[in-house]
Formats: structure tokens, C-alpha cells, sequence
């Protein structure tokens, strides 16, 4: 390889990036010795964990910060190691307590998964039935056409909203929006006594599947129309004004030139929405009763879900009930993180980098 | 004055003409407007639903008083320790949250590599996508016996503080856990928001501090903080909004005490929560019960809206480059 520059750059180009030897010293310092010292006294002296991270390793860890601080920078070094101590130690205790709900969930549900499981129902099945019949197969069905029906109901009525947030210049886009975001927040037991107060007390329906998706549809949509609505907003003004330009109506600009172009954006939409309807629990107690059987028609006779399925076995507590309920957890949980990173491969694709080329 | 120097701008006022364009714009409207109709219809129907219990319990005792028995006549629906339960929690699940959000922003945004900055988004992003059942399980089966042996421990050395001291030696299913339960759903809600404001935050102003001689400390204290606070703000009301309507993670990890207020001893086993009630007695409930858990289901409502349209007027605040 030729040097493509014309001068060579110097060594030290970035002097600021090059850490002093006393700054290095000072931090390998501070980052192993109280640790040292907490991993002798927590074995040495039999103490609980938790009290000694708190008692005796985040003291001494502060006090090596503020030394490492003041060794390096001198008195205005202080402060910077007290909050890079503080900063790391409660960064870490976060992404420790979330390591241990997916690594439980994971560890846990291996032990409960098994080929029937998958596909099994709940019949015959108490809280003590051993693990090798019965399974959440009713459960992962009675999800998917629960979500599936909210979905076809909610997509075109969010993305509507996403394309009146952004498309129209009406006056009340700004209390839609703010609306919208507080809709966001609406509990979901509210949601779900919403449907039960307006359908089923009324007595229009029993508790049945197609009442457990209609009670869906308010929570899903703020998330979809807001997504979609940065999608929309994100594709380049030229675009639709050189279709209007051109005489195209404003629908056919739309659905021609706009939409193709926010195109990744919805479907992140369409696949965050989804994520945060699948794992609702309150709202499908009140609407559905929990079935125990496989039941694919959403307009009669209870339905359960994979959210359900674990809120029943938790409700029943016994030893074989929380491995049904973990294993379910880690069925959902997959559902969940396939969403997850569908959404972030599509939302990887940019609005107006380079459009594929046709092939011919 | 200078009114008349700036030649007045044409506005284009153009109004659809074809019969599709209106058919197109109409349609939009109306699903703009549907989220009106969307939350008049649930403040209705709850309402309607939710009349004879008020009527029965009167509204201020509804609210205020305590106690819940279905089995006395005349029967007692008083929501008032659940309503202070639910905001007991939130706040204490809020402070536990705010630091360990903003720490993690501050790590991710202005500490870490780039890379291990993306891994740490992904899974705080991650987090914010784990459905509540899920932290309910692991709340009730991992992490409630390790809290109520921080629990026991806090009671011990610090029993001497009324907040912490604990008369039943029962350290399970207390608010305390509850609250750290909440604090883990709710971190990835307010550092997804701070981490934003951070990272649109005007690099050179930082520069500026750093060659006047600000440390990292000062930097941060003097500059990062007041310019992000408004936004972090709203994220902490979004997430108190969220705490106090969150359900089955509590319902499983709470004892909830009908009859009297806790208010403060967190480390004992008795405390509210307006959504977790509703669950809890729904099966059970009866017309003037079931009436009385949509009544507190109206009141959960209003609370939540007005906090969330707070929130969310403040986020949109502070975060002028999102406006069009």
C-alpha cells in the first residue's frame, strides 16, 4: 500500500488520545485493588454480597477514584473520579439486573422446552403435572391470532394517522400528537376494561378471542403512528413536491413516491407494534377466558395466550407450573427478540440512502 | 416599521380538487381525529359503567377512604390506599431509576468505546421490549427472595429509621421490591430519552467547557445537566406514568392491604397498587364490585392521562430539532 497522503502524518496526531503514563498507572490501579480487596473480604470474611459491594467495595472504590483523580489531574481530578466510579457502578448494576432476566428467562426455559411443548395444549393438565406431556402449542396459536387480528385492525388505522400527522396541515395535528403520546402511557388494564366495560358487560359478546384483540388496538396504535409518522417525516420534501410537481394527485404521490420511500421505517413501525402488544397480559384476562384447549376461532370459546399461559401457571405456583410458566416465557421471549431484531434490520436501511437497482 | 420593507409572502392555499385527493385526506382526518373519539369512548363507557360506585361510595370517599369489602352491608369500595400505594411506588421505583438511567446515558453517550456503546443500547433497548409478565416471572421466582434479603439486612442496620424498620419480620412482597421490580422496567424508558437528548447535544458548547478548563465533572454538573433536564424531566413523568399503570409485574410481587394506608414502612409486606387490584378481584367481582373496578379504572385513567400529557408536552420541549 502507497502512502495516499502527501506528507506523512506525524506520530503523536492525536496527542490528546495518547494517555499519560501516570494517568494509566493511576487507573490500572483503581480499577483492580478494590476489587482485590472486595473479593478477599467477601470470601475471606463470609459476607453477603450485596452488603459487602455496598459497605466495602463502593467506599474504597470512591476513595481510589478520587486518589486516581487527584494523581492524575491534581485537586480538579477529584470530582472527575468520583463520578466516573459512580457512573460505572450503577451502569454496571443495570446491565447486571438486566443480564439476569434474559439469562433466567434463558436458563430456566431451556429446561422446560421439549419438542411437545411447542406444540401441545393444556388439556388434562393440573399445576403438578409432571413435564412430559402437555405444552403451550394452544397458547403460541391463540397469540397469533390475537395479535394477528389487532394488527390487520390497527396498521392502516395508525399509519392514516401517522400520514395526517405529516401529510395534511390541519390545526389539531398538534393535540393528535400530544394525545397520541399520552395514549402511549394508557394502562393496559384500561385498556382491557374499556372493551369489557363498552362489549361485554353490555353483553354484545362473552369473553372471547376477537374481544382480546379489539382491546389491543389502543395500545398498539400510538406506538405504530409514532414510528411511522418519523418514517414519513424523514423522506426528503423534493420527493413529494417533484411528484406534485409532475401532476400526480396527492394520493398516487403518496402511495407512489412517499410510502416506497419511508418504506423500512413502517415496517420497523408495524414490528415495534407488534413487540408491544404480544407480551400484554391485563387486558387479555379481562376479555378472554384462558382456555386450556387448542382454539383457532377467535368468535367462540375462551383463547389463551402465551402471556396468559404464564400468568396462569405463576397463579398456580407449583414447582412444575413455574417451569411451564418459564418455558413459556422463553417461547415469548423469542417471539419478542425475532421482532426486535427484524425492526432493527429494517430500520438499519435508511430513508434515502441508495435505492436498489432494478434488474432487467 | 419594517413591516413594509419585507414583501409580504404568497401563501399557496391549494385545496384538493379530485374527487380521490378528498376521498385520501378525508380518510387521513379522520384517523387523526380517531384518537380523540378513541379516548372520549374509554372515559364513556368506563364512566357509564362505572356510575353506581361512585354514586354508592361518593366520589371523595371513593378516592380518599379505605377500605374494600364486598361481604359488609352496606359494602365499602375505598380506593384510597391503593391510589397511594400506586404512587408510593412509582416514586420510590422513579428514584431508584433516575440515577441508574442517567448513569448509563452519560456511560453510553460520552464514556464508552463505540462499540461496546452499541452493544450497551442494544440490550438497555432490549429491556424496554421484555413484556411486564416476563419481570413479573422473574421478579416473583429470582429476584424477590435476593430483595427481601437486601430487605432484612437494610432493616437491621438501619431499623432505627421508622421507613426502614419492619414489626412482622416478613421481608417478601413488600413495596420495596415492588419499587426495585418498577425501577427495572422503567430505567430503559428514561435512559432512551436522555440518551437521545445527549446525543443531540451541541458538541462544540462541549468543546467550549472542556478549553476553558472544565473537567469532565464540571462538564457534566455545569453544561450536560441543565441542558438536558427538561427532557429528562418529561422521561421521568412518561415513567411514572408507566409505574402507575403497571400491573401483572406488580400483582405478583406485592401483598396488597386493602384496609389500611402504608404510609411509609416499605419494608413491610402490605401495600397498593390501583391496576393490580383490578386484577386481583376481577374474577371475583360482582355488579357493585365489578362497578367499583371500573370506577378505579376511571380514576387510574385520568391520573395517567393528565401525567402522560404532561410528560410528553415537556418532551416535546426539549427536543426543538424534532418539530418541523
Amino acid at each position: 500500500m502507497t502512502d495516499t497522503l502527501a506528507q506523512p502524518r506525524p506520530k503523536n496526531a492525536a496527542p490528546w488520545e495518547k494517555l499519560g503514563s501516570r494517568v494509566r498507572f493511576a487507573s490500572w490501579i483503581t480499577s483492580l485493588v478494590p476489587a482485590a480487596i472486595f473479593v478477599a473480604a467477601w470470601l475471606g470474611l463470609q459476607l453477603d454480597f450485596m452488603a459487602a459491594l455496598l459497605a466495602i467495595f463502593l467506599p474504597i472504590q470512591l476513595a481510589f477514584g478520587a486518589w486516581a483523580g487527584f494523581y492524575s489531574y491534581g485537586r480538579k481530578g477529584v470530582n472527575d473520579g468520583l463520578l466516573m466510579v459512580v457512573t460505572f457502578f450503577f451502569s454496571t448494576f443495570v446491565l447486571v439486573l438486566l443480564a439476569s432476566v434474559i439469562w433466567s428467562v434463558i436458563s430456566e426455559g431451556a429446561a422446560a422446552l421439549s419438542p411437545h411443548f411447542i406444540y401441545q395444549n393444556n388439556r388434562y393438565i393440573t399445576g403438578t403435572t409432571g413435564l412430559e406431556i402437555g405444552g403451550a402449542g394452544h397458547a403460541i396459536l391463540g397469540s397469533v391470532i390475537i395479535t394477528g387480528i389487532t394488527t390487520v385492525i390497527t396498521v392502516p388505522l395508525a399509519i392514516a394517522t401517522a400520514v395526517y400527522l405529516t401529510e395534511t396541515r390541519d390545526g389539531a395535528r398538534g393535540v393528535v400528537r400530544t394525545l397520541l403520546q399520552a395514549l402511549a402511557g394508557l394502562p393496559s388494564v384500561v385498556a382491557g376494561l374499556f372493551i369489557y366495560s363498552m362489549l361485554i358487560v353490555s353483553g354484545w359478546s362473552s369473553q372471547v378471542g376477537v374481544m382480546a384483540s379489539l382491546a389491543l388496538i389502543p395500545l398498539m396504535l400510538p406506538t405504530i403512528s409514532r414510528v411511522a409518522e418519523e418514517a414519513l417525516r424523514l423522506v426528503p420534501s423534493e420527493l413529494r413536491n417533484g411528484a406534485l410537481a409532475l401532476g400526480a394527485p396527492s394520493y398516487k404521490a403518496f402511495f407512489m413516491v412517499t410510502l416506497p420511500a419511508a418504506k423500512s421505517g413502517i415496517v420497523t413501525a408495524v414490528l415495534l407494534g407488534v413487540a408491544r402488544i404480544i407480551g400484554e397480559t391485563a387486558p387479555l384476562i379481562l376479555t378472554a377466558v384462558i382456555a386450556n384447549e387448542t382454539n383457532a376461532n377467535p368468535l367462540a370459546g375462551g383463547m389463551a395466550t402465551l402471556p396468559t399461559y404464564i400468568y396462569n401457571f405463576l397463579y398456580l405456583g407449583d414447582a412444575t407450573s413455574l417451569q411451564r410458566a418459564w418455558g413459556a416465557a422463553l417461547v415469548l421471549l423469542i417471539f419478542v427478540g425475532i421482532l426486535f431484531v427484524g425492526a432493527r434490520v429494517a430500520s438499519a436501511t435508511r430513508v434515502g440512502s441508495k435505492p436498489k437497482r432494478r434488474k432487467k | 416599521m419594517s413591516n413594509d420593507v419585507a414583501p409580504k409572502r404568497l401563501k399557496l392555499r391549494s385545496k384538493p380538487s379530485r374527487t380521490a385527493d378528498k376521498v385520501f385526506f378525508a380518510v387521513a382526518k379522520a384517523a387523526g381525529y380517531s384518537s380523540f373519539v378513541l379516548v372520549a369512548a374509554i372515559l364513556f363507557f368506563l364512566m357509564l359503567r362505572a356510575w353506581p360506585a361512585f354514586e354508592s361510595q361518593g366520589v371523595v370517599n371513593f378516592i380518599f377512604g379505605a377500605g374494600w369489602n364486598s361481604t359488609t352491608d352496606p359494602q365499602i369500595f375505598h380506593l384510597g390506599p391503593m391510589l397511594y400505594g400506586s404512587l408510593l411506588i412509582a416514586a420510590i421505583g422513579v428514584a431508584f431509576a433516575v440515577p441508574m438511567a442517567i448513569s448509563i446515558s452519560y456511560f453510553i453517550s460520552f464514556l464508552a468505546p463505540e462499540r461496546v456503546a452499541k452493544i450497551a443500547t442494544v440490550i438497555v433497548d432490549l429491556l424496554a421490549a421484555i413484556p411486564s409478565i416476563v419481570i413479573g416471572l422473574w421478579g416473583l421466582g429470582v429476584f424477590s427472595p435476593v430483595a427481601a434479603e437486601w430487605g432484612r439486612m437494610l432493616s437491621e442496620a438501619l431499623g432505627f429509621i421508622p421507613i426502614f424498620s419492619n414489626a412482622v419480620d416478613i421481608f417478601l412482597r413488600s413495596p420495596f421490591i415492588a419499587s426495585l421490580v418498577i425501577a427495572v422496567m422503567i430505567v430503559p424508558i428514561i435512559a432512551s430519552i436522555t440518551r437521545e437528548i445527549f446525543s443531540q447535544m451541541d458538541q462544540e458548547i462541549i468543546k467550549g467547557a472542556m478549553a476553558l478548563g472544565g473537567t469532565r465533572e464540571s462538564i457534566f454538573r455545569k453544561v450536560i445537566l441543565p441542558t438536558a433536564s427538561g427532557g429528562i424531566v418529561g422521561g421521568v413523568l412518561l415513567a411514572l406514568g408507566r409505574a402507575m399503570g403497571e400491573t401483572v409485574a406488580i400483582f405478583f410481587v406485592l401483598n396488597l392491604t386493602f384496609d389500611d394506608f402504608n404510609w411509609f414502612k416499605i419494608l413491610e409486606p402490605s401495600g397498593g397498587a390501583v391496576a393490580s387490584l383490578v386484577l386481583a378481584r376481577f374474577n371475583e367481582a360482582l355488579d357493585t364490585e365489578l362497578s367499583a373496578l371500573l370506577a378505579a379504572g376511571v380514576v387510574l385513567f385520568v391520573v395517567t392521562l393528565i401525567v402522560n400529557t404532561i410528560a410528553s408536552y415537556i418532551v416535546a420541549k426539549a427536543q426543538p430539532w424534532r418539530k418541523l
